[in-house]
């Protein structure tokens, strides 16, 4: 999630009762796990997700798939002073 | 016309808005200590499993049906709650909270609007930004909108929300209402109605009003009155009540034999006590202690006692009441009995605003640091989370599993507790 600016540790903010559109980053649940994606709706009555990776396709969601939109994420708060690892590198 | 909203399975529903791979699985969730079942998800009813099953047995007469259990999780679904209440005062013209799961709306004024449309709005609303599902029913007084709300709930062609606005509804609705189930009538009316062949709402409605009233006395002639379409019961909201009486008592998880595990309870619930009476601006003038063994347990000595003292000017502070408590608590102990639950109950309320001080016992001093000290913990505690500061007499001898002393809250068996997922930062995490 680094291309979408979000890191470990940040704090989202997730808005349920807006109407996802093109383009929204969102909380989804997919087969029952939750997962961040950029929706793709730009395409008629198929919904796409933007992979983490910009080089590969957008990802189909099939009717097989348990999916749903469970918030758009409105804002991120980034999170300055990060939990130090065990590792420091200097 | 009013509405009653209610909250479809509402601990299962708080439970499954996080957990989405949960939406058809079966899940119960238990009381305090993992005791017994007090809510079932519609697949749980649908297996025939009664409320109340003491956990152990769901678990032994049902090992291998996947069922899922929770841990009461209060401050998620205190906190489910008010987002739905906060909802619904965006959209009725007022609303008076009746439980954790129900609300009744006042609709007065909106007899020009096509009021299914508008619930079945709402009902949406709520689903989509909470995540909760709920039924309405919408009628003329309180009793017929319960029994509308029951109809939402039970048959999916209402979309959720029936309105009884037509006398025609009215009738329709009646016949095909067990009278058992009419909000207001119990058991033993129910029994004695059966015996006299009064089987539905229909019937009892149809019965005379004086018959009523001789019968079944003011109560019956109430809900009778509002089976016919004329309100005439007023709802006490949550927030209007003024308690006469308060009780903090709890079961422990595991039975407690010395005194000074006993004592922190006791303290605990005191404080706790003397919480909920400044939040009522109230005074108590009373204090009862009561202790009890385990009566399921035939092989113990079984023994069970009380005892109260009276405050000579009645107070509020935690202070005072929790040194009542703990006096009052050495006096009825006895040393070789093993205790299951306990409890502190404050009476003789009055209002904190016209206390009456005693005239030779009152010491002005005193009282105003214990009142400020009460106040500072509020503050405190308000801010930093329930129990932040405490006294010394409520610290627990067991530690937590971190070493740190063990809160109020964290006193019971709670094992299958999900994470505070609404009230906690870093409680819900997506990867």
């Amino acid at each position: 999630m680094c291309e979408e600016g979000i890191t470990e540790g940040d704090i989202l903010i997730v808005d349920r009762s807006i109407e996802a559109e093109h383009g929204d980053l969102a909380v989804c649940c997919i087969n029952g796990e939750f997962t961040l994606k950029r929706l793709c709706l730009n395409r008629g009555d198929k919904i796409y997700l933007m992979p983490s990776n910009r080089k590969f396709r957008p990802i189909e969601v099939t009717r097989d798939d348990d999916f749903m939109v469970w918030g758009v994420v409105i804002y991120t708060i980034k999170a300055n002073r990060r939990r130090r690892s065990g590792t420091q590198r200097w | 016309m009013v509405g009653l909203i209610d909250c479809d399975n509402f601990f299962c529903s708080c439970e499954r808005v996080f957990r989405p791979d949960l939406a058809r699985t079966p899940l119960v969730v238990l009381s305090n200590n993992d005791g017994c079942v007090v809510a079932r998800s519609k697949e749980v009813k649908a297996m025939g499993i009664p409320e109340g099953l003491p956990y152990y047995q769901l678990k032994e007469q049902y090992p291998n049906s996947g069922i899922v259990a929770f841990s009461s999780n209060y401050a998620l679904y205190g906190d489910m709650s008010s987002r739905i209440v906060s909802i619904l005062r965006e959209e009725a013209p007022d609303v008076i909270q009746y439980s954790i799961d129900e609300s009744f709306l006042d609709l007065t004024g909106m007899d020009h609007i096509d009021l299914h449309k508008w619930g079945e709005h709402l009902c949406k609303k709520i689903l989509k930004c909470t995540g909760m599902p709920v039924s309405l029913g919408i009628a003329p007084t309180n009793t017929l909108a319960k029994m509308a709300s029951k109809y939402a709930k039970r048959y999916p062609a209402y979309n959720k929300c029936c309105v009884i606005g037509t006398e025609e509804q009215r009738e329709k609705a009646l016949r095909l209402f067990p009278v058992g189930d009419v909000w207001g009538i119990g058991r033993r009316i129910r029994r004695n109605l059966e015996y006299i062949g009064v089987n539905t709402a229909y019937d009892f409605a149809a019965l005379s009003k004086d018959y009523v009233r001789r019968k079944f006395h003011v109560t019956g002639e109430r809900t009778w009155k509002e089976l016919h379409g004329e309100p005439c019961i007023a709802i006490e909201g949550l927030d209007g009540v003024t308690k006469k009486t308060i009780v903090t008592s709890r079961s422990f998880p595991e039975m407690i034999r010395d005194l000074a595990d006993l004592r922190s309870h006791i303290a605990n619930y005191a404080a706790r006590c003397a919480i909920k009476l400044r939040r009522q601006n109230s005074v108590c003038s009373i204090v009862t202690a009561f202790i009890q063994s385990n009566h399921f347990r035939e092989d113990l000595i079984q023994y069970d006692n009380s005892a109260s003292h009276s405050f000579l000017t009645p107070t509020n502070t935690t202070n005072e009441i929790v040194e009542m408590a703990t006096k009052i608590l050495e006096a009825i102990f006895r040393k070789g009995i093993y205790y299951k639950r306990a409890g502190i109950m404050v009476s003789g309320i009055s209002s904190a605003d016209t206390v009456q001080p005693d005239l030779f016992e009152y010491n002005p001093e005193q009282s105003q640091k214990y009142k400020a000290l009460s106040t500072a913990l509020d503050k405190i505690n308000g801010k930093l989370g329930a129990d932040t500061v405490m006294l010394g007499a409520q610290q627990y001898r067991d530690k937590g599993e971190d070493g740190k002393s063990i809160k109020f809250v964290n006193a019971i068996r709670r094992a299958m507790k999900s994470p505070d997922y609404s009230t906690s930062i870093g409680a819900f995490v997506v990867g």
